[in-house]
């Protein structure tokens, strides 16, 4: 009940604020253009260079919708009413991530015209990859704006807020490449980490109980960061 | 209804609260008092449950503020320095928001708000977008959110800052109200807010309580009754002597009206008022006046605070 209230709250200030309008906006345009180059350059029907495009653009986009979440609360004070309200850090973390999570699946929602255009025009359309693609695509969100929501636990400054997310997730976007530097256990360990690596396969048409479960302690490691995060606020 | 004891707060090395206890009967009214940066906001902080004591307790409607945080914090309404306002939201939603996290039944939410409304006199603003109302605005909103969910304790920190004379006033009346089914603790650093509003204060300067009494009885404390503003009517020219004729009583300040004299009337430390207005009424003399010069709280504060001083900033810093 308190996780819905926060939930609303948040869900009410992106709309309230131009940054979730201008974040649709640009993540569309972007999306959007690269779905006609691509199709016109490669006249393939194959979403898969869109869907991977998309999950680059949202890690660059992720981090102006996560910076403010608790930033802003530290910033303004506002932190102070929510810990001394009956509302415990938990719900305040999982309100917020479902917020944000909330948002990023509308976004996705509007790239479902890109596979409607591809099957108006194409025959036999492979849908496998497509749909594993979106699979894909949604779990690596909660990964993000896991992350995004504990860089903008630890600061009230969201533009490093933003930067922490941005660097961050960038490192374990392309941590994989190790692998082709490093032929050993550790740059196999390290390309274990990386986004990119179990995205790539949910791209290829698999969705792996590994990966899955890849994303899904990812999101919750770093949620369970930010709930400590904001708990340490009371030890210090 | 709160018992605070033994609270000290160390911020790294520097010591924000020492040792400080006091209790809050029901239905009181409590102010807590002391220049900036004496540590009323970490001691409010603490028992809103936002800080934690580095050592002591306190408990807040029997329940301790560590222990059972979650049953004190549904017990409390807490107004920060600043109000903890959304500046993007107007102030219906903010209101409904708060009465979603302060668990407000569903069904009494929509009589909560109006109440409050009612209250805080936001009647006409509800509308509104809070961050473009004007600082007096914002600080009935924020004590709007401190009544919405009816708490037992109020903890309301400088509720007064920043307000003109009129809404000072009427948020005095507002506290003046509330206090007849919450128990209230109130910071402030101006006096003449705690003697309207409290009925018994707690002075803290630099962390340490100074002085925990009634009002009345701090204003007496500073030598009442050792010093009287007097008017006389003189039935001869050497009513002086008649005065002073108990022993270590002065006269000061004496001045003549027409025919008659005014002096202040300064008693020896002991008191002994009695024999000096008999002697006087007895040689035929005629008061016109008899004042009580009570020190006034912010007499009071300034020589509390001041003996304080003493105790050097060195001495609060305590080797790691």
């Amino acid at each position: 009940m308190k996780i819905l209230a926060i939930l609303r709250k948040e869900l009410q200030t992106y709309f309230y604020s131009p940054a979730a309008y201008i974040v649709f906006a640009s993540f569309l345009l972007v999306v959007g253009y690269l779905f006609w180059v691509v199709l016109i350059a490669s006249k393939v029907a194959n979403l898969e260079p869109l869907l991977y495009n998309a999950a680059f653009i949202l890690l660059l986009a992720s981090p102006v919708l996560t910076m403010r979440l608790l930033s802003e609360e530290r910033r303004t004070n506002t932190i102070e009413l929510l810990l001394t309200s009956p509302v415990s850090p938990v719900e305040v973390v999982i309100g917020k991530f479902l917020a944000c999570f909330v948002l990023y699946l509308i976004l996705i929602v509007l790239t479902f015209q890109y596979p409607a255009i591809l099957h108006t025009y194409a025959q036999n359309l492979d849908w496998g990859p497509i749909i594993s693609g979106y699979i894909g695509l949604i779990l690596l969100g909660a990964a993000y704006i896991a992350f995004g929501l504990f860089a903008s636990s630890v600061t009230e400054n969201q533009v490093i807020s933003a930067m922490l997310t941005f660097g961050g997730l960038l490192l374990f976007w392309i941590v994989g490449w190790t692998k082709n530097v490093l032929d050993n256990v550790y740059g196999d360990a390290l390309s274990r980490l990386s986004l990119l690596e179990r995205f790539s396969e949910f791209l290829k048409g698999m969705v792996d109980s590994g990966n899955v479960v890849f994303f899904l302690i990812f999101t919750i490691i770093w949620l369970f960061v930010a709930t400590r995060v904001l708990e340490s606020d009371r030890w210090r | 209804m709160i018992e605070v004891q033994n609270v000290t707060k160390y911020y790294g090395n520097f010591r924000a609260l020492d040792n400080i206890s006091f209790s809050v009967a029901k239905g009181e009214v409590l102010g807590l008092l002391g220049p900036n940066g004496a540590g009323k906001t970490t001691a409010m902080r603490i028992l809103t449950c936002f800080l934690p004591a580095s050592s002591g307790t306190a408990t807040v409607a029997g329940f301790d503020i560590f222990e059972d945080s979650l049953e004190v914090r549904r017990r409390l309404g807490y107004l920060p320095e600043t109000p903890p306002l959304y500046p993007e939201m107007t102030v219906k939603s903010y209101l409904k928001f708060i009465a979603d996290i302060r668990e407000v039944p569903a069904k009494m939410q929509r009589e909560r708000i109006d109440k409050v409304v009612v209250r805080t006199a936001l009647g006409d603003h509800l509308d509104r977008v809070i961050g473009t109302l004007s600082k007096g605005f914002r600080q009935r909103v924020g004590l709007a959110q401190a009544l919405l969910h009816d708490p037992e304790v109020l903890i309301l920190d400088e509720p007064t800052v920043g307000l003109d004379p009129n809404q000072i006033i009427e948020i005095r009346g507002l506290i003046q109200d509330l206090a007849a089914d919450h128990t209230v603790i109130l910071s402030t650093h101006i006096l003449p807010e705690v003697s309207m509003t409290c009925k018994r204060v707690v002075i803290i300067n630099e962390g340490r309580i100074v002085a925990v009494d009634t009002v009345e009885n701090l204003e007496g404390k500073s030598g009442q009754a050792t010093r009287y503003k007097i008017g006389l009517k003189p039935a001869s020219l050497d009513w002086k002597s008649a005065v002073e004729s108990v022993p270590g009583t002065r006269v000061e300040h004496e001045r003549v009206e027409g025919e008659l004299v005014r002096f202040d009337l300064c008693l020896p430390p002991e008191g002994g008022y009695e024999g000096v207005f008999k002697a006087v009424v007895a040689k035929g003399h005629i008061f016109t006046e008899i004042t009580p010069a009570r020190a006034s709280l912010e007499e009071v504060f300034l020589r509390l605070t001041r003996t304080e001083e003493g105790a050097s900033a060195a001495e609060r810093k305590v080797a790691a």
